[in-house]
């Protein structure tokens, strides 16, 4: 798409190298020995964690116990609809989080591949976030969005539970889809709104420049937490004038807003929606990185607009495995999958399309349970990225590799020369029993 | 000696007489100081000593072999951590084995926690201990009785901070801009007036509504008023559910909610300068006269839309600047009137007045903005930048303009320490005469702190939620809407309901019992003892049969006006009122009073609900009554005693017994728990990952039997602290209600084991012998005093604020029970009046 890519080209290079949070994460120090001899690999990735885990029996095709191909296997029930795309489809398991703690679920810990918990901040940035400072840059790095029970969503339109840029700096998923339009579209205005547009923005530089002010002398220990206040309004600002550049390219891809928005009549239309506008960006080449937590990371959850009337807590102490509610839960989630590849499809890239050059990630914050001690972490993989990803096939780990080196081999896949994601050679000693990336998995 | 010693022990090994086993330095040591020792020099030496025999040298008791452990680092922080919480609770070594004197513990349970907070610093830090669920790690008997021997205290101080504001205080703050409170009145205690924290809606969220005070008629029934209205729900999160949710470290604020508060901002200054004009879509909604609109708007189904609400013409919300500033926006901005509003904003906000830098500062942020959008959007839009000042968000105890003691303090003092005392009490902003002693510098000392205390809690008018939301976190009821009960499990109570209005139940219950303890409040004497025995319990009209009392409201006289009108042609529905568009003016009108007749019980629309007059033992509950048309959320309640032997107190009413239940059935160890942490200042390591914590799918088993596997070896050494304390609540069923022994006779036995108090320990029969043993127990008054400190101080205890401790519980049994007493000492204290 020389049009799409060309535009953004000249915004970024109007933006000269203005980077979005913090430089690259020291983990990635190495990774300056970018490979450039790479061939293929993912421009954009999607992380898609459903909550409260993700049973391998839901997943594993039938009568498979070892690692092979998925061309005459058959794809268990809640996932049966992705039978027309195995050859995309990459299943792994054996992979494990036990250094995350991940009962109840590992929050950042999960896509962090370190030690989460209920109110425990990240640690270090996760990878989502890795991936979207050393893929292609785009306006908006790194896009979250979380889907929960309308009531959670409405009252609570952000909440940060999976992603993060560093240690103490979590990323907010946005649950509001009105919101999120906004934040992706305001910039497209013109006469008295472009003013109105302009007046927020020089009001959002002063107020950060007070702020800054007001917190020069607190005691160092209040600082960090101070931060986290200012640098609000430093990414507010930011953002905006990131978008602001881009607005007359970004018309194209926007959304039609519908009553859905503002009259959902369950939080399965919010979903929908959500996932639709995480899609614009992608398709827009906003953001290069898209993160989904259905369930938001947490162990609630809604999904009443499938027929379910149980919520939240309940659903994560009930067997998946040829459960009904689980079933259609899945196959919603599957549905999603769907649909991301297809419309990424349909937008040509290059001598294919979008999807030639997109990495999906299925898998849950919660390993394969909820009360789980992760030993085994199930994860789905489509698309294989210009042949950088093994597809079409079902692979058995044998539960000695972390789930950090599933990162690792994206990162790799990604043109990073990089050995291990967010795990120390001492912490390897314990939690890994190989080294670099996942064979099975890298082409 | 149960075996050899390393090398490095034996130079402390040859003075056992002089000094503990394992601990550092001659001179006395201050706890918490960081310990000039590594692993091995000091940690190793505990380490092998007291752990050995089970976990070293290839012994490996509970598949645990700390041969291999070595210093603190990222692969073992998880073990460390574990370690550190079984020394702290007294949990290892155990009864039998030799015991480190109270000096090497706490030495030992302060460097492991130096080393963790060292070591952890890049990689999410270490936070367990300042979390409120560890806060009875330190042992209570060193915190009640005389320092153990080589221990020094300093006097106390907090540290200096800023305090975010929670949810319900920035609600509170901005409903106090858009929406006019009733004035406390004495004879009906309980109603929600002025000064009291917003409270929940009927769905159990918190929100700002606007205008509903107005509201005279709507289309639809309760659930399209409740869509149609406009309100907007907090945007400041907690991160806790469960115990206290205000430690001052718990909370920043985020990028996602300043924009969240800005544009909330706007629209409460909207609604400040233009009322409801600024909700509707046509001028002809704000009527005294509803059936004037309802000939007036368009036709069509407007069920759930804010036009088909309708505002009466009476001005009730707040006079402010903002209202002549906006008004006369389409002249010349009058700059004295701007100030005027900046000024009237920041106090409102930020709880004290801006400095004319500040004043400056939003002048400039508002005349950018009026220069890019013209005066009426510029001024709005420059005003709302005030919310999210930050002391319009967070609470400043810096110790500004304090010179530091001899020991390192600052004491806060006019500002921060008014505005400390205030938010001890108050949502509100500081009354005229605290601010007059602020301003006029007696606001200094401690003297000035108990004065001003003195008369905020004796004057009843001076609403103080602070003290109502410390029994809401200690007690920890306010979950009970949250359960989302199982059909299944509804069905056999015997109560004909469905989850969701089992939900409204609680809300109404959670009300309830916010109000017994203000009934108890009330007397204040033997506060925590009447708290735990009362005898009496505030009964919702149709939540009667939760208490096994028969309904006493009159009964619904709907029949009889149904038969009154029987043979009237009301029109029922919207739908039918699309007829009177064909009728004459008079007939239309006739038509309508008929069918607000009907809707609202006035022929001119909807009134609000008129409380009866006080009299027997009716009392009121406070509720969200803005949230849904015709108040469906009654404040009316019935203060009763219970059956006879049935209840006792807060831990036997519903709210209490389902927010510690689950979907299925009681949980008696999460009511173990309660009792183990909140009463008895016990402490309950978290629970290893390996765990797989659920008992058996059973359901025709008793709790009671499924609970049978949490006595194998590897859990009951946990479980036996929570489940025997939670076992004689089986006296009740899951929702809330008294199991009758005759019909269903139940095994409620239980005890009471390890409590630091030998008059305590021993079986019970049921909980209301369980709950009366521990009230009036010294040791639960001492712990209870230990979660009061840590509620007004933001932070959990050190031994250093020991002596505050005992004060406090001097002071609250000196005065027979005080509630008032031990807020005195606890605001008064060094701990609250100093920084460091």
């Amino acid at each position: 798409m020389t049009t799409r890519r060309n535009s953004l080209k000249s915004i970024l290079g109007g933006l000269g190298t203005v980077t979005f949070g913090s430089a690259v994460s020291p983990q990635l120090s190495q990774a300056a020995n970018t490979l450039t001899s790479y061939k293929g690999g993912p421009k954009r990735v999607i992380f898609f964690l459903q909550n409260q885990g993700f049973d391998p029996k839901t997943c594993i095709p039938t009568n498979m116990v070892n690692s092979g191909s998925l061309a005459s296997a058959v794809l268990p029930e809640p996932i049966k609809a992705l039978e027309p795309y195995k050859e995309k489809l990459h299943i792994i398991n054996g992979l494990h989080g036990q250094h995350t703690s991940p009962a109840h679920s590992a929050f950042f810990g999960a896509l962090g591949g370190y030690r989460g918990g209920d109110g425990m901040p990240p640690s270090a940035a996760t990878i989502d976030h890795t991936l979207s400072e050393v893929l292609p840059e785009t306006l908006l790095p790194h896009l979250c969005i979380g889907m929960d029970s309308l009531d959670n969503m409405a009252a609570k339109p952000t909440v940060a539970k999976l992603s993060a840029r560093g240690a103490g700096q979590p990323i907010f998923m946005h649950s509001d889809p009105n919101y999120l339009y906004q934040l992706l579209y305001g910039g497209i205005s013109t006469g008295d709104l472009r003013n109105q547009y302009e007046a927020r923005s020089q009001m959002l530089e002063t107020i950060e420049a007070l702020a800054l002010s007001e917190g020069a002398h607190l005691p160092i220990g209040e600082q960090k937490r101070y931060r986290e206040f200012t640098s609000g309004f430093s990414e507010m600002n930011t953002l905006r004038a990131r978008l602001e550049q881009a607005s007359s390219h970004l018309q194209a891809f926007a959304p039609k807003v519908d009553s859905r928005y503002t009259n959902p009549e369950f939080e399965t239309d919010w979903h929908d929606i959500l996932l639709d506008l995480g899609l614009s960006a992608l398709k827009s080449g906003t953001t290069n990185v898209l993160t989904i937590g259905s369930g938001r990371g947490e162990i609630f959850g809604s999904w009443k607009g499938l027929g379910i009337e149980k919520q939240g807590h309940n659903l994560g102490h009930m067997k998946q495995a040829g459960n009904p509610i689980w079933d259609k839960i899945r196959s919603y989630n599957v549905s999603m999958l769907i649909k991301m590849m297809e419309e990424l499809e349909s937008v040509p890239e290059g001598s294919g399309t979008m999807m030639d050059n997109t990495l999906i990630v299925y898998t849950s914050n919660n390993a394969d349970k909820q009360h789980t001690s992760g030993k085994t972490w199930p994860v789905m993989l489509l698309g294989n990225c210009g042949g950088a990803f093994k597809t079409g096939r079902f692979t058995q780990l044998d539960g000695t590799r972390p789930i950090n080196a599933l990162y690792a081999t994206i990162l790799k896949a990604a043109g990073q020369n990089v050995e291990r994601y967010n795990m120390s050679e001492k912490m390897a000693e314990r939690y890994d029993s190989g080294q670099g990336v996942l064979r099975e998995i890298i082409a | 000696m149960h075996r050899a010693r390393s090398p490095f022990s034996w130079p402390l090994a040859i003075l056992p007489l002089l000094a503990p086993l394992h601990t550092l330095n001659a001179e006395p040591y201050i706890p918490g100081k960081a310990l000039e020792a590594d692993y091995k020099s000091f940690g190793a030496d505990f380490i092998e000593y007291y752990c050995f025999d089970c976990h070293g040298d290839g012994m490996k008791k509970g598949d645990l072999s700390l041969d291999d452990l070595g210093p603190v680092d990222e692969t073992n922080a998880d073990l460390w951590k574990s370690i550190w919480a079984q020394v702290a609770l007294q949990e290892m070594p155990p009864k039998k084995k030799d015991q480190p004197e109270a000096l090497e513990r706490i030495q030992f349970t302060d460097w492991v926690v130096h080393e963790l907070e060292d070591h952890m610093e890049d990689k999410g830090g270490f936070h367990a201990h300042s979390s409120p669920y560890k806060g009875n790690f330190i042992d209570h008997q060193l915190l009640f009785g005389a320092p153990p021997k080589g221990i020094k205290l300093v006097p106390t101080a907090s540290p200096k901070r800023i305090w975010r504001v929670t949810p319900l205080e920035h609600i509170t703050r901005l409903n106090e801009l858009i929406n006019t409170e009733p004035v406390y009145n004495p004879r009906t205690p309980g109603l929600r007036t002025h000064g009291d924290a917003v409270s929940v809606n009927h769905g159990g969220e918190l929100n700002l509504y606007f205008g509903v005070d107005r509201i005279n008629s709507w289309s639809g029934g309760t659930v399209a008023y409740a869509t149609a209205v406009k309100s907007v729900p907090a945007v400041l999160s907690v991160p806790h559910k469960h115990g206290f949710q205000n430690y001052a470290h718990f909370s920043a604020v985020n990028s996602a909610e300043s924009i969240q508060i800005l544009n909330k901002a706007k629209d409460i200054l909207k609604y400040m300068a233009y009322g409801p004009l600024s909700l509707v879509k046509y001028p002809e909604q704000i009527t005294d006269d509803p059936i004037a609109y309802d000939l007036f708007k368009p036709e069509g189904d407007d069920r759930g839309l804010p036009s088909s609400i309708t505002y009466n013409t009476q001005s009730i919300r707040p006079d402010s600047p903002i209202q002549p500033l906006l008004a006369s926006a389409s002249s010349e901005i009058n700059r004295d009137l701007l100030q005027q509003a900046i000024i009237y904003l920041f106090e409102r906000l930020a709880f004290r007045p801006p400095s004319q830098a500040e004043i400056d500062h939003y002048l400039t942020v508002i005349d950018d903005a009026v220069e890019n959008v013209g005066n009426e959007e510029g001024m709005i839009m420059g005003l709302s930048s005030l919310f999210l000042d930050r002391d319009a968000l967070f609470r400043p105890e810096l110790g500004q303009g304090g010179e530091p003691d001899e020991f390192g303090r600052v004491m806060l003092q006019d500002w921060e320490l008014g505005l400390a005392v205030n938010h001890a009490l108050s949502y509100l902003k500081p009354d005229s005469e605290l601010k007059n002693a602020i301003t006029s510098g007696r606001m200094k000392t401690k003297e000035d702190v108990r004065r001003e205390v003195t008369r905020m809690l004796q004057d009843d008018s001076i609403r103080k939620p602070r003290v109502l939301q410390f029994f809401r976190e200690f007690f920890d009821y306010t979950t009970a809407a949250n359960i989302c009960k199982d059909q299944e499990a509804l069905n056999k109570t015997g109560l004909k309901l469905k989850p969701e209005e089992f939900r409204k139940k609680m809300i109404n219950e959670i009300a309830s019992t916010d109000r017994l303890i203000e009934e108890v409040l009330a007397c204040d004497q033997d506060i925590l003892k009447n708290l735990l025995t009362t005898q009496q319990v505030v009964v919702a009209p149709r939540n009667e049969a939760l208490y096994g009392i028969k309904k006493s409201q009159p009964k619904s006289t709907k029949k009889s006006e149904k038969t009154k009108q029987k043979g009237q042609k009301a029109p029922k529905t919207n739908k039918d009122l699309l007829d009177i568009k064909d009728d004459s003016p008079e007939e239309a009108r006739e038509k309508l009073q008929q069918f607000h007749l009907r809707k609202y019980g006035h022929p001119d629309g909807f009134h609000p609900a008129k409380y009866p007059a006080l009299g027997g033992n009716q009392i009121y509950a406070r509720v969200g009554y803005r949230s849904f048309g015709r108040q469906s959320l009654r404040p009316n309640r019935l203060l009763v005693l219970a059956p006879e032997g049935q209840r006792s107190g807060i831990l036997t009413q519903p709210a209490w017994l389902v927010a510690h239940s689950d979907a299925m059935d009681n949980h008696a160890i999460h009511r173990g728990r309660w009792i183990r942490e909140r009463l008895l200042g016990g402490g309950i390591p978290d629970v290893p990952i390996t765990v797989d914590a659920q008992l058996p799918d059973e359901p025709d088993s008793t709790l009671r039997h499924k609970m049978r596997v949490t006595r194998e070896k590897y859990c009951w050494t946990c479980h036996e602290k929570m489940d025997p304390l939670g076992l004689p609540f089986e006296q009740f069923n899951h929702i809330g209600m008294f199991r009758d022994q005759t019909k269903s006779p139940t095994d409620t036995s239980g005890a009471i084991i390890e409590s630091g108090s030998e008059t305590l320990d021993g079986s019970v029969n049921d909980a209301l012998m369980l709950i009366t043993k521990l009230a009036i127990s010294e040791h639960v008054e001492q712990v209870f005093v230990r979660h009061a400190f840590r509620f007004w101080m933001g932070r959990n205890e050190t031994l250093h604020d020991a002596p505050v401790l005992q004060e406090a519980h001097r002071a609250y049994r000196d005065s027979g029970g005080s509630m008032q007493a031990l807020i005195t000492s606890l605001v008064t204290s060094d701990a609250f009046l100093y920084r460091r």
